[in-house]
């Protein structure tokens, strides 16, 4: 009997135990998320041009992270979130050339000139108009030249710059080596540099 | 412009663009941050819901079936000669055939002789001298 009751109390602390590492591990995958989501949106943004499908991008490779990487320590998760996110982004371009291939078939036109980045620019944030206005343009500006480079030089660019990311965790995201981040970056900066000019700031 | 004024060219260049990038995060539309939120949420909550471990070996165990399925058809099972004649083809002969349908317009004709078939052995006579 008192075998049973001991049984008993261990198998609920037990439970007990998994259920508080449950609710620790969504709470930092939850932190994790809120950390890298606006950042990951816009990056998914500028490579589709378009907000709600790179919204749902965003939230896709949340999913398969929380459901297949959540046991990773927190700092795989980074450069695992941003291959999901990547191919993600692959997987659309594909089909999209595809539809569009479809559509000039049938003679409509390519969603993906609809897309107005001014008009998709962010809120102001208490600047003065012309501030904004500049700022706006050159994001603009910036948005499209990076749209126009060659893929594994605009993820490689994206995942150096905008999200921060070492050598080191920008090849485990793009699943390459280091010496081919480092090349993709260096062209993909100064290719961007002669495309928008001297004057661009 | 030689290789290192490229370089810190290219590095003030790159400063520049992650300045206006982090610009356009910090002023993303309420809109886009609720539903960046509410993304959020619904990732976290299909991670409560997610699949039994077996449903993953689903499309393994189907692929596996098929490829055992298909090489028993191919090496070991059974010839198509042995098989038995499908009930549908013995129907279609039943259907094409002349003299059923002859049968079926006579079909109490039929009836009648088969209550009044005659036994294959012959009767023996009643007084039977020899």
């Amino acid at each position: 009997m008192t075998s049973c009751a001991a049984s008993f109390t261990v198998s609920c602390l037990a439970k007990s135990r998994t259920g508080v590492d449950t609710l620790q591990s969504e709470a930092k995958l939850n932190r994790f998320f809120a950390e890298v989501e606006k950042r990951a949106l816009r990056i998914a943004e500028i490579s589709i041009r378009n907000r709600d499908d790179a919204l749902d991008l965003v939230q896709e490779a949340m999913i398969k992270l929380a459901r297949n990487y959540a046991g990773k320590t927190e700092a795989e998760w980074t450069p695992l979130f941003y291959r999901i996110l990547q191919n993600r982004i692959r997987d659309w371009q594909r089909r999209q050339a595809v539809r569009n291939r479809v559509m000039v078939w049938f003679g409509k036109s390519r969603d993906g000139d609809d897309y107005d980045a001014v008009a998709a620019a962010p809120d102001p944030a208490g600047r003065a108009p012309d501030e904004e206005l500049q700022s706006h343009e050159a994001m603009a500006s910036l948005e499209v030249a990076i749209a126009d480079l060659p893929g594994r030089q605009r993820e490689a660019f994206m995942l150096r710059m905008f999200e921060g990311l070492d050598v080191a965790r920008t090849a485990a995201a793009m699943g390459c080596s280091e010496g081919s981040v480092k090349t993709h970056y260096s062209r993909a900066v100064h290719s961007l540099r002669v495309t928008l000019g001297e004057h661009w700031q | 412009m030689n290789k290192r004024d490229t370089n810190a060219a290219d590095a003030a260049f790159a400063e520049q663009a992650k300045q206006h990038f982090d610009e356009s995060v910090a002023c993303l539309d309420g809109t886009t941050r609720s539903r960046l939120n509410q993304a959020r949420h619904a990732a976290l909550a299909a991670t409560q819901t997610s699949r039994p471990a077996w449903v993953q070996w689903l499309p393994a165990s189907g692929v596996a079936a098929a490829a055992i399925i298909a090489l028993v058809m191919w090496s070991g099972g059974p010839q198509p000669e042995n098989l038995a004649i499908p009930a549908v083809a013995s129907d279609m002969e039943i259907l094409l055939a002349d003299e059923s349908l002859e049968m079926l317009e006579e079909l109490e004709f039929y009836s009648w002789i088969d209550l009044d078939e005659p036994t294959d052995e012959l009767p023996e006579p009643a007084n039977h001298v020899g």
